[in-house]
């Protein structure tokens, strides 16, 4: 998975965003000011950085100008949505822009979009005995290619996405089959249940009570 | 009807009128003096005649003539022939009876003019003395002439009546227009303020009572686009307010529901769990500060205050009381000095602005540094003062200092929990004490800020 700095002044903020980074599996690196971006970069390469715009001392557009050279994709987050800066971070480079209050989903599904078109996103999953691969799209059990509908390699990516946080058959159904689809949520269960009997996970793919369904892989 | 309209309208009729009524009234008397005078002239001339027929009756008595009707005829006559010349008509009756009659062609060529003139006459008849009573002269004098001289000056009157109206209407429409040129300045200029453009002003150097106007109209448009920007001033700073509440809210809010989130919905372990559970705490107690610091400045804004007579020392036990373990706490020490015994004012608000102060100057201090707290007396005014000699601010900062929710250094001041609203409610403390604060601040030299209050001891 990808190495990722976030530079927030507001340290709650910032730990929540890392601990959400954690746990879908990336890494990650703090940083509480624009002027210590610079060395920090200097120091270890990060694949993509979460930027906040109101920084003290160099603030986030400052930052972009400085960190140009080492074309590295930056997510700007801000509290202030006027068009005008998200101009200007647009101008600056940037590849996506969020305002606060954010949701985490949202965050991490921009995450995973900017990584994408970067080609760092993570090619492949392991886990237990199961291979995902994500390019080709196949999945392998003991080695044995397991054959899915897209529908459900869908679902199966979404999972692996946001592993770790419970996600709604709502929003499941928003993720994997697209914000127009009309089904009911009894079509997520389903398609749940066709997983976990096609990959054995009937314990990784956890339900949670009154709220959806969770894919639980060790931090 | 336009006003320039009405006066125009007025004037005309007035001199009109009152031109026309003075000639007619002239006319009449000159009319009445030129017949009394015409009365007279042929009065006596009838007299003259009469007396001149008298003596040549006397005399031809005299020489023994008898009266008869043809010598009175042939007396008359020649009297007759030779008046008739002079325009005159006489006639002679005897008891009534005429004798002589007016002889036809008084003037001869003239029959229609006199026939239209016939009433235009004036007759006069009076007997001769004695002792020719039984005889009676008539006189008759035609007066057409003066009949005709004042239809003439009818006439005239009727045509200068028509030359000098239009020739008013022409002066007074020009005149009226020049007049009321000012109006029409001043009504083009409200029109334009109408608008909103409320930096117009009326153009007008004359000293007459639209000169006047004009100077009151444009000191009013001043003070009105000196409201309209003030007010526009406070709306900008309401709308600053507005938008930094609106980030103030939404950064701990952003936190607490994304912390809320985690806790609920995802898959981590007891450590994590107890700092997400934290961070929520500590962004609640965030936002309830900054409600009630919102909720006081609105308290101090509504509610007229009592002042009282404050003990300077039990303030600063008070003060002392709540800052002393947060100072020590951060390495610092606390100093208080007065030199006055009290202050007029409300205690408590008092010691929440010397809290606030307080508050402000801890995290911009170093370790083992002194915060100062004085009280003391300065041309007549108490003063309360909090001295630091931390990083100080620039002048813009300073300058900045009192608005709501600004920090001269975000992310410090934040990570204690400040709302950004300390100065802004000491502002508030000192305007409902009618007092003032003063700031003085360099970068590098630490920050005071002062309380100035009116009324001492």
């Amino acid at each position: 998975m990808a190495h990722i700095l976030v530079v927030e002044d507001e340290q709650a903020i910032n730990d929540l965003i890392t601990m959400n980074l954690k746990l879908v599996g990336h890494t990650y690196a703090k940083a509480y000011s624009g002027s210590e971006v610079a060395d920090m970069l200097e120091k270890e390469r990060a694949d993509l950085i979460l930027l906040d715009v109101m920084l003290p001392g160099l603030d986030g557009f400052g930052v972009m100008e400085q960190i140009a050279p080492l074309r590295i994709p930056v997510i700007l987050i801000t509290a202030r949505g006027a068009l005008s800066d998200r101009i200007r971070g647009f101008e600056l480079g940037a590849d996506d822009y969020i305002i606060k209050p954010f949701e985490i989903l949202e965050l991490l599904a921009r995450i995973n979009v900017v990584l994408r078109r970067n080609e760092q996103a993570a090619s492949a999953f392991v886990c237990d005995r199961v291979e995902v691969r994500f390019t080709e799209r196949q999945v392998w059990v003991d080695q044995l290619l397991v054959d899915l509908t897209a529908r459900e390699f869908e679902l199966l990516e979404v999972l692996i996405r946001n592993r770790n946080i419970a996600l709604s058959r709502e929003k499941l159904l928003e993720l994997a089959w697209g914000y127009d689809y009309a089904g009911d949520t009894r079509t997520v269960d389903v398609h749940i249940r066709q997983l976990r009997k096609k990959l054995g996970w009937e314990e990784r793919i956890k339900t949670v009570f009154k709220l959806g369904y969770r894919l639980e892989v060790q931090v | 009807m336009r006003f320039w309209h009405k006066i125009l309208l007025a004037v005309l009729v007035l001199f009109i009128a009152a031109l026309d009524v003075s000639v007619v009234m002239v006319l009449k008397k000159s009319w009445q003096l030129n017949m009394a005078s015409e009365r007279k002239r042929a009065a006596s001339e009838q007299l003259l005649i009469t007396n001149s027929i008298y003596e040549n009756l006397e005399s031809n008595r005299f020489r023994g003539m008898s009266l008869n009707p043809e010598l009175l005829v042939s007396v008359t006559q020649s009297y007759g022939q030779h008046y008739r010349k002079q325009g005159i008509g006489l006639e002679l009756r005897e008891n009534g009876r005429l004798l002589y009659p007016i002889e036809d062609g008084v003037s001869p060529g003239q029959e229609e003019t006199r026939a239209a003139q016939e009433e235009h006459i004036m007759t006069l008849a009076m007997p001769l003395p004695a002792p020719y009573q039984h005889l009676e002269l008539v006189y008759k004098r035609d007066i057409s002439g003066l009949y005709a001289q004042q239809e003439e000056l009818n006439r005239f009157f009727v045509m200068i009546n028509w030359i000098v109206g239009p020739l008013l209407v022409v002066l007074l429409y020009l005149l009226i227009r020049h007049l009321t040129k000012p109006l029409k300045l001043l009504s083009e200029t409200t029109k334009t303020i109408a608008e909103g453009d409320y930096s117009k002003r009326v153009e007008l150097n004359s000293r007459d009572e639209f000169g006047e106007l004009a100077f009151n109209f444009n000191k009013m448009a001043t003070v009105i686009e000196q409201r309209m920007s003030d007010l526009a001033g406070m709306a900008e700073d309401k709308q600053r307010m507005v938008d930094n509440l609106a980030h103030e809210l939404r950064t701990p809010l952003t936190s607490m529901q994304g912390f809320a989130e985690l806790l609920t919905t995802a898959n981590i372990d007891q450590d994590d769990q107890v700092k997400a559970g934290r961070y929520i705490l500590s962004e609640t107690v965030r936002l309830k500060n900054l409600a009630f610091k919102l909720l006081d400045l609105s308290v101090l804004r509504h509610q007229p205050l009592v002042l009282a007579e404050v003990d300077v020392a039990s303030l600063f036990d008070t003060v002392a009381q709540t800052e002393q373990q947060r100072v020590r706490d951060n390495g610092l020490l606390l100093e208080m000095n007065s030199s006055i015994p009290a202050v007029w004012g409300d205690a408590d608000l008092l010691a929440a602005l010397l809290v606030n102060l307080i508050e402000n100057a801890i995290p911009v201090s170093r370790p083992g540094q002194t915060i100062r707290v004085l009280a003391y007396q300065q041309d007549g005014e108490g003063v309360l003062e909090v001295q630091d000699s931390g990083s100080g601010m620039t002048e813009e900062q300073s300058r900045r200092a009192f608005e709501p929710f600004y920090r001269a250094d975000s992310s410090r001041s934040r990570a204690y929990g400040h709302a950004g609203l300390g100065l802004s409610l000491c502002r508030q403390i000192a305007e409902a004490h009618q007092g003032r604060v003063e700031l003085q601040s360099a970068p590098g030299e630490g920050t005071s800020i002062r309380l100035f209050l009116s009324s001492t001891l």
